[in-house]
């Protein structure tokens, strides 16, 4: 950031590049902003609902919903896969994963297995990152051309004059400052390899390795008997553990880098600026005791990204497989929980409303943002001691008509709480006190069929806005002469939109959120298993059989916003 | 389905193709802009289409594929460089289902299909942007930046966050399509 010089306002600009001067005002006002989350577009706080991976769980039951184990048990369902095999899901924290293909994420070079132990995971050719900032780095000849504005142009061709030194675009560091220059523009990555290996730190790890090889089958020995699936390593039989000789002591080492102990306590005590220091993030990358002034930084060989193939833990059955080329978004195998189970969105229809309020009131001013940007405004949250309905949408993936039932998870909250003025009232208070109501009765979502894909249907909304989600149909009036929110609201191609509803306590607060329990009946066309890989896959002559599949899922309708006065007695 | 997202009929002029484009929008160069069918260009956005190469005839300056948003106050401007001393632009290439949020400037070379950008981003000149990767809103990528396929880039400089999940295409095609049914005229 030091490093972003004054003259990042050069005059002499044409009139289309205007713009270029608020451009970098952003530059310098975003750097370093914070992109917790990393959103695009403002959606978080929308209603949500999350699948159930029971790997971390030794029960098929998820925890409830207000643990913090809950939150690493559910997963979107865009995330998670589907094992036909053990007829489970799988997320990304259980699947066994093994590397495809390696390849540069800057150059996107595929590099083979083999040169990729040699080469130390990171791209041989003329790749390399910032050290400063991360960015990547171009290859520019002494005399960089200047524009007219007097500000340096992207480097984009090493011709010209040598030496050739390694630049940032954005921080603007440069190779020269730590003494590292090159004489041809080619090859490079392989002269600073030889730096790398040639250092200290290097050169002791290999000898290290080389130490510890003969070691190594009494080790994977051990390792393969404690556990199972890890495949044994037997080269060559060692005995006794030697005692180990380093080549560099280790009082030499750790004055390494600057000097150690008094001299970098000297160099602390005469900093100017915080920048001088490299900051963690810029030195674990080295493996070892290296200076941590700022100034002492070396260009990074980029390291290589990989393309990763992914197994079921349990029958080790392929679930995902890539395509071997490195930028190619397709796979051979992908056996995804979405072509499984039916997906499910969960919406407030007085959150909508409001919102889609708010959205008309804002035209003319705004348009595609207005809607996205009231989330969260008046009228959206749900308040203690109200009564709300929602709306669950499911959307049926298979060929094959399914029927649904939905249940909702008991919690095992003790409710023998004694109301006494102190510390327990709040503990008690926490605990979201809501009672939600789901359809009874098992309802039908008609199969999933291509024609179905809404490529050209405009019409999807209808003609009457104001009735959009408020049921077609399955609208009654229960005995208070009440509308009905509870039941079958609509059906529509493959999808199946069911109302629920949520009684919140008058001292409520925390997050409704609920474990909601999904399960599904559907025909199964699938041979028989025993007929197995013997002579052509024979369909059974069976009648096709009715098969259930039941899933856990959390549903987090959101915050209730507490009343005054209960949010003031319990925290004084 | 999430709601509709409502426009001012009288704010946009839709073509054959199903291109929607803000009266309010700066179309400079139009004869030097490829739109594919269905994309949704924002009140405030600016695409430079009159910053073509040197030299005569027709020449793409930038072209869109199907089902796009150009956010609300975008600025798309070809990349250029002054090359053996000759100062020139180049064609930027944005294939389908490509989302670039409110504010962000964008300088690219090429961006594939299913790529989203977020708000406020700056886009640096003649970065690559590989299928299905997402761009954080507020990143800032510098120039010649190479964006690898299903990958999520963030901060200043965008660097590498994570690997995106295997269904982000049919995820981004769905919300990219669904967009385009939301975005819907109401009179005035
Ligand atoms: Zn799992
Ligand atoms: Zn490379
Ligand atoms: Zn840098
Ligand atoms: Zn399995």
């Amino acid at each position: 950031m030091l490093k972003r010089s004054e003259d990042e306002d050069g005059p002499g600009r044409g009139p289309h590049d205007l713009r270029d001067a608020s451009t970098c005002q952003d530059v310098l006002s975003l750097s370093i902003s914070s992109t917790a989350g990393y959103p695009v577009g403002g959606t978080e706080m929308a209603p949500s609902v999350q699948y159930h991976c029971a790997c971390l769980s030794s029960s098929p039951a998820p925890p409830p919903p207000h643990l913090p184990s809950s939150s690493s048990s559910f997963h979107p369902l865009h995330t998670l896969f589907f094992c036909e095999e053990c007829d489970a899901v799988r997320c990304n924290r259980c699947v066994a994963v093994e590397v495809s293909t390696y390849y540069c994420p800057n150059c996107l070079f595929e590099v083979p297995s083999a040169s990729v132990r040699a080469e130390k995971n990171r791209c041989a050719r003329n790749c390399f990152m910032c050290p400063n900032c991360r960015n990547t780095l171009s290859v520019v000849p002494s005399d960089p051309p200047e524009n007219s504005d007097g500000r340096l142009t992207v480097p984009i061709s090493a011709v010209g004059e040598p030496p050739f030194f390694l630049y940032c675009n954005h921080c603007r560091w440069d190779s020269a400052e730590v003494g590292i220059t090159f004489e041809k523009p080619t090859g490079l990555a392989a002269q600073l390899q030889k730096f790398e290996d040639s250092a200290p730190d290097s050169l002791e790890f290999d000898r290290l390795k080389e130490h510890f090889e003969p070691f190594i089958p009494a080790a994977s020995a051990a390792l393969a008997r404690d556990i199972p699936g890890v495949s044994k390593y037997n080269p060559s039989q060692g005995d006794e553990m030697t005692e180990y000789r380093s080549r560099v002591d280790i009082a030499t080492a750790s004055r390494m880098g600057t000097g150690g102990g008094d001299a970098d306590v000297e160099y602390m005590r005469h900093l100017e600026t915080v920048s001088e220091v490299a900051s963690l993030n810029q030195r674990w990358t080295s493996s070892w005791a290296t200076s941590f002034q700022a100034r002492d930084l070396k260009p990074l060989r980029i390291p290589l990204h990989s393309k990763r193939s992914k197994r079921c833990p349990a029958c080790t059955h392929i679930l995902i497989k890539p395509e071997q080329k490195a930028q190619s978004v397709r796979y051979k195998i992908k056996l995804v929980a979405a072509n499984y189970l039916p997906a499910i969105t969960v919406t407030l229809p007085h959150a909508q409303q409001a919102q889609a309020e708010a959205a008309r009131r804002s035209l003319g001013k705004s348009t595609a943002a207005a809607p996205e940007d009231d989330r969260g405004g008046s009228g959206v949250g749900m308040h203690a001691g109200k009564t709300y309905p929602f709306h669950l949408a499911l959307t049926n993936p298979l060929y094959d008509p399914i029927q649904v039932r939905l249940s909702v998870q008991r919690m095992h909250v003790s409710t023998a709480t004694t109301t006494s003025a102190d510390g327990s009232a709040t503990e008690k208070a926490r605990r979201p006190p809501f009672a939600v109501s789901l359809p009874t009765s098992s309802f039908p979502i008609a199969a999933f069929a291509e024609a179905w894909e809404y490529e050209d249907d405009e019409d999807m909304f209808g003609v009457d806005d104001d009735e959009v989600g408020a049921g077609r149909g399955g609208r009654e009036k229960d005995g208070r002469g009440k509308v009905k929110t509870v039941g079958v609201l609509e059906k529509r191609a493959n999808v199946t939109v069911v109302g629920g509803e949520v009684v919140i306590g008058k001292e409520a607060r925390g997050a409704v959120k609920f474990n909601m329990l999904v399960s599904y009946t559907y025909r199964s066309d699938d041979p028989a298993p025993s007929e197995g890989n013997d002579g052509s896959p024979t369909k059974s002559t069976k009648p096709p059989e009715i098969k259930t599949f039941a899933f856990y899922t959390v549903v987090d309708l959101g915050l209730i916003i507490p009343r005054e006065d209960v949010r003031l007695d319990s925290e004084s | 389905m999430d709601p509709p997202i409502y426009y001012s009929k009288a704010e946009f002029i839709e073509t054959d193709t199903g291109n929607k484009v803000s009266r309010r929008a700066t179309i400079a160069g139009p004869q030097n802009i490829i739109l594919g069918g269905k994309t949704i260009i924002s009140s405030g956005a600016i695409i430079r289409g009159d910053l073509r190469r040197t030299g005569p005839g027709h020449a793409v300056v930038i072209s869109l594929g199907r089902y796009c948003l150009v956010g609300e106050g975008c600025v798309m401007r070809p990349p250029y460089k002054t090359y053996r001393g000759n100062f020139n632009y180049y064609p930027m290439k944005i294939g389908d289902h490509v989302h670039i949020g409110a504010n962000s400037v964008v300088e690219a070379a090429t961006i594939g299909n299913h790529v989203e950008i977020g708000k406020n981003c700056v886009i640096g000149k003649f970065t690559i942007i590989k299928d299905c990767a997402k761009i954080a809103d507020n990143t800032i990528v510098p120039p010649n930046t190479v964006i690898p396929a299903l990958s999520l880039f963030a901060g200043s400089p965008g660097r590498f966050i994570e690997d995106l999940p295997e269904s982000t295409q049919e995820m981004v095609e769905a919300q990219t399509k669904q967009f385009y049914t939301r975005f819907q005229p109401l009179e005035r």
